[in-house]
């Protein structure tokens, strides 16, 4: 089925109720500061070279503040009295089935949600938080692309977004515990599944038992090094939310609480976000907000998690293993957006010989172009590559060989755009480059 | 809807070259694909046992299969599948197989 017909079929459907539910959801999103800075941008035009996708296509539809002018018009006549009363000389606009295309269009075709806008802002609008409450209106409305969609249906049906089953999940568990043993020479190494009472419930993304196992492996090999007491759970493992992408928030809070029934189940205290900019966004901090209730134990992301082993001495590195220079890319969910910026890096510098910042780095850093949703939504593919020309520029002005990526989305991000800019680098997970420099203590006698 | 030209035929595929009707596939498109969408000089019996086994795997189950199951099946190591297909096994080898686009972060 042609996704965009597809769309045209869904717009054609709708019907005033859908547009009057729409906007309900819209305003209802947004508290009494967020729907302030629909009336606050003064068109200063700073926004627009803070955004990757204005950087790398130069169009006016690509400015945070044309997309925010085209949600605020809305706003503005349906919401404000002077809007209704005077909408030409405001510039107010009906939500019609139109408008509703040109916010589809924006807001997912031309956004990532990574918020360096908002951070860019010279009056300090939320520009991401108001878009992101645009993409609930349009998911009430049944506008999200349907591939987008469908991630989000897969985990709410399977448990995963992957649809893996739990044989194939333990088993895949197995099999790596095998390959484990084997890399560290100890046959007592241990993945444990669903280990009651474990300190650490470690959650991964789909991806990596399906396809990308390595990274598990890796992160498996930490925790051995580390002499944890950890855990992975037979069900409820996966970390993603693609919820956080929809904006749906009824669906985004079901999948989230699939973690925290896990932690339930097992009775472990700290529960470890594997390293995934969204995933750590929406269990850290969306959560509570969708569930209405807050978490009764902690949540961190295995970043943080590392930086206190290598604090208390219990990971050993060479990093005479990694002498090539290795560069940073900082996920928009977990540094701009979760806070999560300085243990990376404490990280790497221990880890490798050559730490070279990205510039810009941390919360200033560009998005890869794969956030917010967009390496499902295939229709968007020519603008999210195009888009990503500005993270590819700067990975080649570092001259790394190495690209350390958080993130798997991002990660699979960077794949492609290292294949279509020709960058020749590789791109690792933190934890991958850690278990690589792991030096293990001989046994005693040896 | 973007379509490839193969065999005198117009194939449907998403904006992301996977095919939009896998029954259209057949093992002449896939070296046809290997070369062009995945920039492979050749299709070695390695290649060619990855991707029979995942076509086999979506034939009889309509999906694409672990990674586990690809390695223990055709003995290839893990290690090896990243070097045979560099955009890795979904964006590689399930799009040369002829396998719709999986769901998740790939």
């Amino acid at each position: 089925m042609p996704e965009l017909d597809e769309l045209e079929a869904r717009l054609a459907r709708l019907e005033p109720a859908d547009f009057e539910r729409g906007l309900a959801v819209f305003r209802g999103k947004l508290r009494g500061a967020e729907a302030s800075y629909l009336e606050t941008c003064v068109r200063c035009g700073l926004c627009a070279d803070s955004c990757h996708y204005f950087r790398a296509d130069h169009e006016l539809k690509s400015i945070p503040a044309y997309k925010l002018s085209q949600v605020a018009s809305v706003f503005k006549r349906h919401c404000t009295v002077e809007g209704r009363l005077a909408s030409a000389l405001l510039g107010a606009k009906s939500f019609d089935r139109a408008m509703a295309r040109t916010w589809v269009e924006a807001i997912f075709g031309r956004c990532s949600l990574c918020g360096r806008c908002s951070l860019n802002c010279t009056t300090g609008i939320h520009i991401a938080t108001v878009l992101r409450a645009a993409r609930s209106a349009l998911a009430e409305m049944g506008l999200v692309p349907s591939d987008l969609q469908s991630v989000v249906t897969q985990s709410l049906e399977s448990g995963n977004n992957m649809g893996i089953t739990k044989q194939d999940w333990i088993e895949t568990v197995e099999w790596l515990e095998e390959e484990l043993q084997t890399a560290v020479g100890d046959p007592g190494a241990r993945i444990p599944v669903d280990k009651e009472g474990a300190r650490v419930l470690f959650t991964v993304n789909p991806r990596e038992p399906k396809f990308f196992p390595l990274s598990l492996q890796a992160s498996a090999t930490v925790f051995h090094a580390a002499k944890e007491d950890w855990t992975v759970a037979s069900e409820g493992w996966d970390l993603t939310n693609y919820g956080l992408f929809t904006g749906d928030s009824v669906q985004a809070g079901a999948i989230a609480d699939n973690l925290l029934r896990s932690m339930q189940r097992l009775g472990c205290r700290v529960l470890i976000i594997g390293e995934c900019g969204h995933g750590y966004a929406a269990a850290r901090w969306e959560a509570p907000e969708w569930l209405g209730r807050e978490h009764g134990f902690e949540v961190r992301s295995f970043l943080e998690l590392m930086e206190d082993y290598f604090r208390e001495g219990r990971l050993k590195v060479d990093p005479d293993r990694h002498q090539d220079p290795v560069t940073l890319h900082d996920p928009c969910n977990l540094v701009r957006h979760g806070g999560v910026c300085e243990p990376q890096r404490t990280i790497l510098r221990r880890t490798v010989r050559r730490f070279v910042e990205m510039i810009p780095n941390r919360a200033e850093n560009f998005c890869c172009g794969g956030g917010g949703g967009q390496l499902a939504m295939a229709r968007f593919q020519a603008k999210r590559v195009q888009a990503g020309g500005v993270k590819a520029e700067q990975i080649r002005r570092s001259g790394a060989k190495t690209v350390v990526a958080p993130c798997h989305n991002c990660i699979d991000q960077l794949m492609e755009l290292n294949r279509e800019y020709r960058l020749g680098v590789s791109i690792k997970t933190v934890a991958e480059i850690v278990a690589d420099a792991l030096v293990f203590d001989q046994p005693v006698g040896r | 809807m973007p379509t490839i030209e193969f065999s005198g035929k117009q194939l449907e595929v998403n904006e992301e070259g996977f095919l939009v009707h896998p029954e259209e596939w057949t093992e002449d498109l896939a070296a046809h694909l290997a070369c062009k969408e995945e920039g492979l000089d050749a299709m070695t019996d390695e290649h060619w046992a990855v991707i029979r086994f995942i076509r086999g795997h979506y034939e009889a189950n309509g999906s694409a299969p672990m990674v586990r199951s690809i390695c223990r099946t055709t003995g290839v190591a893990l290690k090896r599948i990243y070097e045979l297909f560099p955009s890795g096994p979904a964006r590689g080898a399930c799009k040369l197989a002829g396998l719709p686009k999986p769901d998740g972060c790939v």
